[in-house]
């Protein structure tokens, strides 16, 4: 017993001494740290500087702030919050001391280091690089930097791939305390020009987490997330992407930790934001034999089957080639295999199964390859080498694909098709057939088409003409008289005729005088009567006309004038003068 | 040449015309029987060489088509039985089946391609192309045109007008020249733009052509596309597409059948 009680009295010895250093041996040195509203300022605006301290302290004193150098210190009395929490009995506190600055100046800034006694020891914040700059930059680039409540980033992976290599783009969202986001909505149309794009499984309800920028508070939530696989060597452009983001602006208590998708109880609004263009410089790969390397660039397994061993004419062999792993899968050419004579090649087949979960795309690429034996015998498919690209090891791996050997038994002539299935009844048609023999002409070679078009516009053409014709002729008199000449002549030497048939000589005369002066007259827009016969002939020596065929207009003219003087003539002579007068109507018709 | 001897000559001329043209169109079915026949013993491609002889010979029905299309159904190549399908669902007295055919292929496909729907008025000029033919539109378009312009000048003509006359006749006019118009457009596009299907199993879309241009999209048997042929022209080899997808590339011309 006294051996017991020896032990009671030794362990309590030992919990006397060990409590308080179990108690004061945990404390941990308080953490001080200082935060800024924003790292990018425009000049005039408000800057609050926050000096916090948390963990297990007992004293803290005010902080012993520096000189601002290009700022001005608005209060020198600091706001102070202060928050209590006990842990598992651990009670730990946190104090925040506010201050608010605004820039002088615009230019690069530095809030110098802020000292502050903890506890009785003096601890040093770090320093915050401030950049201050004109209003109307500020205010373009507010969506684009740190500076910004709310921006959009994308997240490579890597910035020195090798073509075909998978790339992880993180679309990511950054907000600051007071922000609550309601819902976001990709803008359709984001095109990677250069890659081949796969978008990978994301949360529904993005998590959110905690994140410091240049000395800025800010939450951090991935939105969306794909593959990328550049198609090329070279720099390589990343197109901005874009989201349409609904905020809420909520109060300050709200804990940084909140929900992604907070509930809408204050003013909210939708913005459009988008990432930077990033450039990516792609390496191209090493030269690979073309007839192995089959574009697969990544951690692959690739391994070749066949179906069977012992197959009958006609029947169908299937060489199924698996790639298997993670990388550029949708990318894969089919491999090339050189198969034996005797073996009908059908068109392959084809099948991808693309796992787009755990942030990468990975799955399977078989290839089958349809084979018909048209006669009986052993083939081998021949051994077949097949590479692809390895980024990580940077290098090619070669996988050789072991021969295949099949026996073909059976007859030839048997040979068979695949029907298609039951459920599908259609059956060739045996019949007659009407033949056709197709073509396809251009409309401007069918003749009809001009006809079509061009005769109604000879048609309008012709009335146009007919109407002018019609208005001068009633409109225009010595134009209708001009017109209307040869007709009127005609008629006088038809009377002349009569006359001298019915031996009225000057009558005869007279209406074949008034036949050619009629018709000079009328041609030539003169008066109708009391002109002369020099008169006449001057105007149509005017005209140029023909010297004989004045001469004899004149002759006959002064025969018509002069015949009231001279003895009767006989009907033979008046008729020839009446011949006479015609052809020289129909002489002077063509010359004027 | 009494009326006796040319009654006997105006028959002879016909009876030959007639034996022409009859052992013109038995020479093809005489053809198209064997092919079926070849068929019926399950010898895939000697049917498919005769059949093939008649389409190059341009001596097509959708008969022939449709065999073609139930032929490469059985040697499991779903584009190259899609494309005999599509040619034969134009002929009327095949369409019905060709149209059970393109179901069942579609159905077989491992992949599909997104359908953009087409604009209104590319639906409008298909429908117009499909149900009237360019050639009758052309004749409608003319004979508006005329009549416009015979009521145009009629007053012309009579010496007598009338108020209504002229706008009615001008508009009449512009309407037919319109229609004309549309004509040509419609057989311009379809001169320059024609349908194609895919019938390898897979090939890449390029943005340019060449095997090293930028990857636009991969595509599969039995995608349709539409190959501009004006484009195509200037790179051998090559077939400038839109895709059902509303995508543009180029692609390799050995991978694909112009309708």
């Amino acid at each position: 017993m006294g051996r017991i009680g020896d032990i009671y009295r030794y362990g309590f010895l030992l919990l006397f001494f060990c409590i308080p250093s179990l108690l004061f041996g945990q404390k941990k040195s308080p953490s001080v740290q200082a935060t800024v509203s924003n790292t990018t300022l425009f000049t005039g605006q408000r800057l609050e500087l926050t000096i916090t301290i948390s963990g297990d302290f007992r004293n803290v004193n005010r902080p012993t702030l520096p000189n601002f150098p290009g700022f001005k210190l608005l209060n020198n009395t600091p706001s102070i919050s202060r928050s209590i929490s006990t842990i598992n009995g651990v009670t730990k506190s946190s104090y925040a001391y506010n201050y608010y600055l605004v820039p002088t100046s615009k230019g690069r800034k530095r809030i110098p280091p802020v000292s502050i006694k903890v506890d009785g020891k003096v601890y040093k914040t770090d320093p915050i690089n401030i950049k201050v700059e004109n209003r109307s930059k500020s205010s373009q680039n507010q969506s684009q930097n740190s500076g910004s409540n709310i921006y959009l980033r994308l997240n490579i992976s890597k910035r020195h791939p090798v073509t075909g290599e998978q790339l992880i783009a993180n679309v990511e969202l950054y907000f600051k305390k007071g922000l609550e986001v309601q819902s976001y909505q990709p803008v359709p149309g984001w095109k990677a020009r250069g890659f081949w794009k796969e978008s990978l499984n994301t949360n529904q309800r993005p998590s959110v987490q905690s994140t410091v920028i240049n000395g800025v508070r800010f939450r951090k939530a991935r939105l969306m997330q794909f593959a990328l696989f550049p198609t090329k060597s070279g720099e390589l452009t990343i197109s901005p992407y874009q989201v349409k983001v609904t905020v809420q602006s909520i109060s300050q208590q709200g804990s940084p930790f909140n929900n992604f998708f907070g509930s809408p109880n204050s003013s909210q609004q939708t913005i459009k934001l988008k990432t930077n263009p990033i450039t990516i410089t792609v390496d191209s790969l090493p030269k690979a034999d073309t007839s192995r390397y089959i574009g697969a660039v990544g951690d692959f397994n690739i391994s070749r089957s066949i179906n069977t061993k012992k197959a009958k004419v006609g029947q169908s062999i299937q060489i199924k080639t698996t790639i298997r792993g993670s990388g550029n899968i949708p990318l894969i050419d089919k491999p090339r295999y050189k198969f034996p004579s005797g073996l009908e090649v059908y068109q392959p087949q084809e099948n991808s199964n693309i796992n787009r979960s755990n942030h990468r795309i990975s799955g399977t690429k078989t290839f089958t390859d349809v084979l018909v034996a048209r006669s009986p015998g052993t083939f081998k498919i021949p051994q077949k080498t097949l590479s692809y690209y390895n980024p990580q090891k940077k290098k090619m791996i070669a996988t050789t694909l072991p021969a295949q050997t099949v026996k073909v038994t059976g007859s030839p002539g048997t040979a068979e098709t695949s029907k298609p299935s039951s459920s599908f009844s259609l059956e060739p048609i045996t019949g007659l057939a009407s033949w056709v023999s197709p073509h396809s002409q251009l409309l401007y070679r069918y003749w009809w088409f001009w006809a079509g078009m061009f005769i109604p516009l000879a048609v309008l053409a012709l009335a146009y003409w007919q109407r002018s014709y019609r208005y001068k002729m009633n409109t225009d008199r010595a134009f209708a008289r001009s017109q209307k000449a040869v007709q009127k002549a005609r008629g006088r030497l038809d009377e002349a005729l009569e006359n001298a048939e019915n031996g009225e000589t000057k009558q005869a005369y007279n209406s074949l005088q008034k036949a050619i002066e009629g018709f000079i007259s009328d041609r030539l827009g003169l008066p109708e009567a009391g002109l002369s016969i020099e008169q006449y002939v001057s105007a149509l020596e005017e005209q140029k006309v023909n010297a004989e065929l004045v001469k004899n207009v004149r002759m006959l003219l002064n025969k018509c004038a002069t015949i009231n003087y001279a003895p009767d003539r006989t009907a033979e002579l008046l008729k020839s003068h009446v011949g006479l007068g015609e052809s020289i109507i129909n002489k002077l018709r063509k010359e004027l | 040449m009494n009326k006796r001897t040319f009654f006997f000559a105006v028959v002879l001329i016909l009876a030959a015309f007639g034996g022409i043209k009859a052992a013109a169109q038995n020479d093809p079915q005489r053809t198209f029987g064997r092919a079926n026949d070849q068929l019926q013993k399950g010898n895939i491609n000697q049917a498919l060489d005769l059949y093939h002889q008649l389409e190059s010979q341009n001596q097509v029905s959708g008969a022939l088509f449709l065999n073609m299309g139930l032929t490469y159904l059985r040697v499991d190549s779903m584009g190259q039985a899609k494309y005999y399908f599509m040619k034969a669902e134009k002929f009327k007295e095949t369409r019905s089946r060709a149209q059970k055919g393109l179901q069942y292929v579609e159905n077989k496909f491992s992949h599909q391609s997104a359908v953009l729907p087409k604009l209104p008025w590319q639906q409008a000029l298909n429908w117009l192309a499909g149900h009237l033919g360019v050639t009758i539109l052309l004749g409608i378009g003319l004979l508006i045109f005329n009549f416009g312009i015979f009521l145009y000048i009629i007053p012309w003509l009579s010496g007598r007008s009338h108020k209504l006359l002229p706008p009615t006749a001008l508009t009449m006019m512009v309407i037919g020249v319109l229609v004309v118009a549309l004509s040509f457009y419609i057989n311009y596009r379809e001169h320059r733009y024609h349908k194609a299907v895919m019938i390898t199993q897979q090939a890449k879309v390029r943005e340019k052509p060449g095997t090293s241009a930028d990857l636009v999209s991969n595509a599969y048997d039995g995608y349709v596309f539409t190959v501009d042929r004006n484009k195509s022209k200037k790179h051998a080899g090559w077939s400038y597409v839109r895709m059902s997808n509303g995508e543009y590339g180029w692609i390799q011309s050995k991978e694909i059948k112009i309708l």
